[in-house]
Formats: C-alpha cells, sequence, structure tokens
C-alpha cells in the first residue's frame, strides 16, 4: 500500500501490513534419492549390485555430521519432491481486493525517536467515496505511552462493500518528548475491485454464467438461486460420478473451480411456477425471478460473499397474432414456383385485422433466396378473438441448398402492427 | 576421452590413493582409448563391476564417498572443483564415471542457481539411449553388465532445466515424456522379472508424478492437480503423509470441508494403527492446527504447535507456523523471538529461505530499521548457510 505522511519530524510512524490468509509454500526442491545419482539407473538389474551400494549409502548415512543439510539435498519421504510441506508464508504483497471479501491489517505504530511519548490516542478509520467507516479508537482510554524502540499494535477487519477508492486512514495523537502535542495521519490506499459478473439468459430456464475477474482461482462454495415466491427453481447440473471405490470416497465429486482472469462456470436452473399463482398468463410486463447468493472461497478458505439484484424475466406474454408455416412440399426445384400452407392465429380476446402479409423488403435491396411468386401483397381478413386462417402462399427459391423461409411479416391495416414469421423455416432447394 | 592413468590393480589390495601430483600424469603418457586398447593394459582379474563387488564407494566411482558427503553438507563450489581437478589430472578412467561427475556437475550449477551454465553442459551429452550410455558397449571394462549407466538424476535434471531457464512448457514436456519412458522401464522389468529394479523404476515414477503435481500446484492448477496426487494416493493409499498433502490442496483451493475430512482420515491412520512415533503425532498435530487456522482460532492452532514442538523441537514446520499465528493474535515480539531461538538451537534444521522470508516480512512490520535486523541475520547467515543457500530472500 502506498502511503504519505505529514510534514515535520515525528516520533512515531505507522507500519501496515495485509493479513489476508497465509498461503502454503509450494516449491518443488532440487532432492534426489541417492541411488539415482551415484549409479547408473539400470545398475539394480543386478540385486546384488543394488544391495552392495545401498550398503555402502547407509554406513555413510550412520556418520552424523554437525552441519548437515542432507534434507536440502536428499529425499526423506517420497512425498518431498512435491515442495508441498505445509510450511505457512506470510502474504508477500497487498495482492488484490475484491468485494465481498474481508479487509484485514497489521497496524503497528513504532516510536522510532530517541525519547518517549505519552498520551497516545490511535484511530484507524476506512474512508471510501461515500462513507468513513470507523475501525478503532482509542481515544476513551489512550495509551499511556511507548518508550523509545517500542511498539504498539493492533489489527482491524473491515468487510468490503463499496467498490473503488479506499482509504485506511491511521492517525496518533501523541505527546512528544517536549510536551507538543502532534498529529500523525498517515493514508494507505487501495482499490476495490469488482469479483465477479453475472450474465443470465432465460425461456423457462434461467442459465446464469459466472465470470471470475480475480487474480485468483475462486472456489464456489456455494452458488444458490433464491426464486422470487412466484416460481421454484430446481438446479440442474450432469450427474454425479460415482466415488473411486479405492479412494473410499476421498474428493467424491470434482469440485467447482473457477479459473482466475476470465474463467467461467455456467449454472443451469429450471424455473416452474408455483402452484399458488393464477393460470392465466399476461401480456406484458417482467416478472421478477429471483436473485442469486454466492460465497466462494480462495487460499486456505479466504471467503467471499456477494448476492446479485434481482433478475428479471423477459416478458411471459404469448404473443397477439402467431403466423406460421404449416407445410411445404417435399421436393422444392430452384426458380420452380411452389406452394407453402400457412396459418395466421388470432391469440387474443378482441377482433384484429384485416391484414396484408408480404415480404419485408430490407434496406440491401438484395434478392431474398425465397421470395413470394407473382402477387407480392395477399391480403387476409379479420380474425376473430381467437380465430384463426390458413392460407396459401406462392413462393419461389432463388439459390440452392439449404434456405430459409423468413422475412414474411403480416401487417394489421388497421392497428397498424407487423407481426413476424416465428419460427423462420428452412427448407432444401433442389435443382431442376 | 577414456584414458587410463590408473596402474593394474590387484582386487585384494585397497585401492591406492590417487596422487593427482604424480608424474606418470603428464598429458604425454595418456592416450585416446580404443576397447581393445584397454584391454591389453588392464589386469584380467580385476574390473570391479563384472565381479559385482565394490567395497567403498570409491570403488564404485572415482571419489564418490567424498562427492557424496559434500553434497550432504551443501558444499557445492567444492564439489565443482573436485569435478574440474579429476577432470584436468583425468583421474576418470571408465565411461560411467564420467556420467556420475557430469550429473554431478549439472547439479551443482542448477543448486548454485547458475542454470544456463548447467544447460550447456547437458549439451554435450550424446543421446540417453544411444549405445555410448550403455554397460554392453564397453563388454572389456563391465563383462556381464547389461543395461543403461544413465544416472536417473541426469535424465531428471534435462527435464528439469527449461523450467529453471524459464521455458516451462518445455520443461513439462519433457517431464511427462520422462514419465512415459520411466512406465515403459517398469513394463520392461516387470516381464524380465527384475523384482529389486521393478521397485526402483515404481519409486522413480512417484518421483516424477510427484514433481509434476509440485508444478502444477505451484501454478495453481488444480484440476490436474487432484488428477495427479489421486494417481499417487491409490498406490499408496494408506501412506499418512501423502494424505495429509491431500489435505493441504484442499486447502489451498479453499475446499475446507473436504480438508477437513481428509484430515480426518489422517488421524483415524493414527489411531487404528500401531505406529505411533513423534512424527506421525506430530503430522496429525499440524493438520489439527491448520484446521483451527482455516477457522482463525489463532489460539488454538498454537496450542497444537507447542505439542509438536514439545514432542520434537526440530519439527521446523511448527515452528514456523507457529510464529505466523503468534502474529496473527498481534503477538509480533514473540513471532519475531519464536523465529529467532530455532535458529539458534537447531540452525540447520531451521534455516530455509521460507521461514527466512517470513522473519524478515516481521522485521519490515516491526522495525522502523529494520534493515540492521535483517542485516544482521544476513551475516549470520553467510557463516552458517550452505553453497546453494538463496540469500535474496532477506531483501535487503
Amino acid at each position: 500500500m502506498s502511503s504519505t505522511a505529514t510534514q515535520g519530524p515525528h516520533s512515531l510512524a505507522f507500519r501496515v501490513m495485509r493479513l489476508c490468509k497465509p498461503s502454503f509454500h509450494v516449491d518443488p526442491p532440487l532432492r534426489i534419492d541417492p541411488f539415482d545419482l551415484l549409479s547408473g539407473e539400470d545398475f539394480s538389474d543386478d540385486p546384488s549390485s543394488a544391495s552392495l551400494l545401498r550398503r555402502h549409502l547407509s554406513s555413510t548415512d550412520a556418520v552424523d555430521s554437525d552441519l548437515s543439510y542432507r534434507n536440502r539435498f536428499l529425499i526423506n519421504h517420497p512425498t518431498d519432491p512435491i515442495g508441498l510441506s505445509g510450511l505457512l508464508l506470510l502474504p508477500q504483497s497487498f495482492g488484490a481486493i475484491y468485494l465481498g471479501e474481508t479487509f484485514c491489517s497489521y497496524i503497528s505504530v513504532n516510536n522510532s525517536s530517541t525519547s518517549q511519548v505519552r498520551d497516545v490516542t490511535i484511530k484507524a478509520e476506512i474512508q471510501t467515496e461515500r462513507q468513513r467507516i470507523l475501525l478503532l479508537d482509542t481515544s476513551k482510554s489512550p495509551v499511556e505511552s511507548i518508550r523509545t524502540g517500542g511498539r504498539y499494535d493492533f489489527i482491524v477487519e473491515h468487510d468490503v462493500k463499496e467498490l473503488g477508492a479506499h482509504t485506511l486512514v491511521c492517525s496518533a495523537l501523541y505527546n512528544d518528548a517536549d510536551g507538543e502535542r502532534k498529529y500523525l495521519p498517515q493514508f494507505f490506499k487501495f482499490v476495490v475491485a469488482n469479483p465477479l459478473s453475472v450474465r443470465t439468459k432465460e425461456t423457462t430456464f434461467l442459465e446464469a454464467c459466472i465470470e471470475n475477474h480475480t487474480k485468483s482461482n475462486l472456489f464456489m462454495d456455494q452458488v444458490d438461486f433464491e426464486p422470487a415466491k412466484q416460481w421454484t427453481a430446481l438446479r440442474l447440473h450432469d450427474q454425479q460420478h460415482p466415488p473411486t471405490s479405492d479412494l473410499a470416497g476421498l474428493i467424491p465429486n470434482p469440485p467447482v473451480i473457477i479459473r482466475s482472469g476470465g474463467g467461467i462456470h455456467n449454472y443451469l436452473y429450471k424455473l416452474v411456477p408455483s402452484s399458488d399463482v393464477s393460470g392465466q398468463p399476461k401480456f406484458q410486463g417482467s416478472s421478477i425471478l429471483g436473485k442469486f447468493q454466492i460465497t466462494w472461497r480462495t487460499n486456505l478458505g479466504e471467503p467471499g460473499r456477494l448476492q446479485t439484484q434481482q433478475i428479471l424475466g423477459a416478458p411471459v406474454s404469448r404473443k397477439e397474432i402467431n403466423m406460421r408455416v404449416v407445410e411445404v412440399p417435399t421436393a422444392i426445384h430452384l426458380n420452380r414456383p411452389f406452394s407453402a400452407s400457412l396459418n395466421l392465429t388470432n391469440q387474443t380476446d378482441r377482433q384484429l385485422g384485416p391484414f396484408e402479409v408480404s415480404l419485408t423488403q430490407d434496406e440491401s435491396q438484395m434478392e431474398k433466396p425465397v421470395a413470394i411468386n407473382g402477387l407480392q401483397k395477399l391480403m387476409l381478413p379479420r380474425l376473430e378473438a381467437f380465430g384463426s386462417n390458413d392460407f396459401q402462399l406462392n413462393l419461389i427459391a432463388s439459390k440452392l441448398g439449404v434456405q430459409k423461409i423468413a422475412g414474411i411479416t403480416a401487417l394489421d391495416t388497421r392497428e397498424k402492427k407487423t407481426y413476424e414469421l416465428v419460427p423462420e423455416m428452412e427448407i432444401f432447394v433442389e435443382s431442376d | 576421452m577414456f584414458s587410463d592413468s590408473s596402474p593394474p590393480m590387484d582386487p585384494d589390495s585397497p585401492q591406492p590413493e590417487s596422487n593427482p601430483s604424480s608424474a606418470d600424469l603428464t598429458p604425454a603418457t595418456v592416450q585416446p582409448i580404443e576397447p581393445t586398447a584397454f584391454e591389453s593394459s588392464a589386469s584380467p582379474d580385476f574390473t570391479p563391476l563384472s565381479d559385482q563387488r565394490f567395497n567403498s564407494l570409491d570403488e564404485l566411482t572415482h571419489d564418490l564417498g567424498s562427492l557424496h558427503e559434500l553434497s550432504t553438507r551443501g558444499s557445492w563450489e567444492a564439489i565443482l572443483d573436485k569435478i574440474s581437478q579429476a577432470r584436468a589430472l583425468f583421474l576418470l578412467t571408465k565411461p560411467h564415471e564420467h556420467l556420475t561427475y557430469l550429473t554431478y556437475q549439472v547439479m551443482a550449477l542448477t543448486k548454485l542457481r547458475r542454470s544456463d551454465e548447467a544447460s550447456h553442459e547437458l549439451n554435450s551429452l550424446h543421446d540417453f539411449d544411444g549405445t555410448h550410455y550403455r554397460y554392453e558397449s564397453y563388454p572389456e571394462i563391465y563383462p556381464n553388465r547389461k543395461g543403461s549407466m544413465v544416472p536417473f538424476s541426469l535424465r531428471w535434471l534435462y527435464a528439469l532445466i527449461p523450467t529453471k531457464l524459464g521455458n516451462r512448457q518445455e520443461g513439462l514436456d519433457r517431464l511427462y515424456t520422462l514419465l512415459d519412458f520411466v512406465r515403459d522401464r517398469i513394463r520392461e522389468k516387470e516381464s524380465q522379472k527384475l523384482d529389486c529394479s521393478v521397485e526402483l523404476w515404481k519409486k522413480r515414477e512417484r518421483f516424477v508424478m510427484s514433481c509434476l503435481l509440485g508444478f502444477h500446484l505451484g501454478h495453481k492448477e488444480f484440476g490436474v492437480s487432484l488428477d495427479l496426487i489421486k494417481e499417487l494416493i491409490k498406490r499408496d493409499p494408506l501412506d499418512p503423509v501423502l494424505v495429509s498433502k491431500l489435505g493441504y490442496v484442499q486447502m489451498q483451493f479453499g475446499d475446507i470441508e473436504g480438508a477437513k475430512a481428509t484430515f480426518n482420515r489422517v488421524e483415524e491412520m493414527l489411531n487404528e494403527g500401531k505406529n505411533d512415533e513423534t512424527q506421525f503425532k506430530n503430522l496429525v498435530g499440524r493438520n489439527k492446527a491448520l484446521v483451527h487456522v482455516v477457522a482463525k482460532d489463532y489460539a488454538a492452532a498454537v496450542r497444537e504447535y507447542e505439542e509438536c514442538i514439545e514432542r520434537d523441537n526440530s519439527d521446523v514446520i511448527a515452528v514456523n507456523n507457529k510464529a505466523l499465528c503468534l502474529m496473527y493474535l498481534r503477538d509480533l515480539s514473540d513471532a519475531i523471538k519464536v523465529m529467532e531461538s530455532a535458529l539458534e538451537r537447531v540452525p540447520t534444521a531451521a534455516l530455509n529461505e521460507s521461514l527466512v522470508v517470513n522473519l524478515c516480512s516481521m522485521y519490515e512490520l516491526a522495525y522502523v530499521n529494520h534493515t540492521d535486523a535483517k542485516r544482521t541475520l544476513n551475516t549470520w547467515i553467510t557463516r552458517v548457510a550452505p553453497d546453494d543457500f538463496d540469500s535474496s530472500c532477506t531483501r535487503i
């Protein structure tokens, strides 16, 4: 962390160290089995050579040397080459800090002057754009004195709930050797970033893609979707593999770890309307689907947690008019007109229409691969509430291969609303 | 290359001390060797490997006992001197001796972080699997012995060197190739019913797998690390140290419940088995302490570590981790004391780069003028430490 102190000689100085969890030291060592060095690799094909060598080696082992660093060179246990002894390392740098994590810091006030200071009031606060949070304040019971070369230590913790610039402000108010009351503020800046982004896509399924923006791999401890009360959610995931019998349950399921720096993992939920919601679907209006509670862990279980905002579903409404292709001939030939059967259905409870069915012209004026043959507009009469109309369209295909019947629209001439042919229909165009 | 400079010998008499200043050993008297020339000058009774007997390491390879001792003391500079001397004075007579010396040389250079020189030496090698390095290519020197005389460590160093030179991908490729090679040898020796060799090659398989595991873990590649450690556990399901390491891996990526379950398994092994050695008890104690560390119950962790230290005061992992816990308990002064006293009491056990890094971090926090404390430490280290100690860890 960068720090700035005020001008003037101060007897005291703050020293700060971020105290996230320590980490395991991992470093594959340069350690060997003496057999692999002292003789050729096939030396032991002859068992008597092997046992002779072993005997000579153990007799040298028996000589206990004072300054022996054999453990830096010879393997003691077969797992030594992994380089994971269980030794812990202090955090070596401030690192990155993300929303949802806990900021923890060791703070030490040192008296580096040649005389005692008295009556020391220490304060530690976190300052963000929006607020100032007090972490420590000894003004009610100030530290009586700090001798020369002495220290007063404390540890502060703060759950990070805001993004952006943060400043840890450490300040000390004290009487120096001359009895002068001095004020020392020190500032340690850091930035809180967003650890995850959650993108959702849904129909009656909700797919959430969680992307990891941090520099560490994140072990997804819990990803829970809390549906809004009109829904129940069912998590869909692939089959669990049965645990391998010889490991007897060690590591039963592969853990979900999202790779650092852009790794993603997808979660899929099936949403079912809760039974107590009324049956009739609405036309418009979004519905709240629910929100995610996400808990992750990194090195030595360092936790972080976030909640998403409410996730909104796309409108559950049904279309007023549905136009679709019902049937096409089995063989469609290039440049030969063919007849397609279509259906127009009024899904509302009122009369709609009359309709004008045509092919949309796009800006490029390029010839569509499947076009209407003959009259470019077809008029259809009004449709009663929930009524439907089957009609024929004369089409012609100008390109070979797989083509789409698309771009056909029905215009409600009275209400001036356009409805598209959905879904687009694929046909196969053969040569003459 | 294989000039014979030692006088013909009687197998029953002890090998005479090689005398580097002997007048016989002037370059003019030495000739390059062809197999037939060697045969005619050596005594027909004596070729150490042929009757499979050697009464000391030195009889196997020139001055091997001394090289071995120097390596356990970390005196790598002395080893390099010995090697250049032996070569300059043509003291090495047999092909396998040259290979052993080359392996020591590459090892020493790598230990001293002179990896580009090590790489250069490796470039002087012929293809490992060619005839140059097979016993049967020299039947006069090694009658009846068959196979490769390449020390396995040399193959391993060849695979490792690219990682030391910053080319991790090449290094990994070579290590995986080495693993395949080892597995082929296991199958080969099994089919030839060479049980002793099978055991040794299986050890080498675990060695290479462990090495790969360390590399992947260091890069936080947890998926492949879990696969590797599962494979290792399959081969040694009752090894408490190995299973504990699975727990550390789980902790590393954050699966705390998984790690606890794994540590419980290790504790069951202790309770069920007859082995209640201090080592095992301390292992279980340290595992328990880690669970406390994760739960931020540092006081409980300190208690566990103290029990370990009482059982074995050279348990440096317990000492180091206890000091860290004291610091998380706001007791920086005692943390420093614990580290310093271990370095004083059991220097050769305690002196390792990680412990020094931690101690220096503590100095930086505790003292505004921490350079003095670090300098004192550094002075002590230069007196006591082996050649390969990386003193950049003091960050002076």
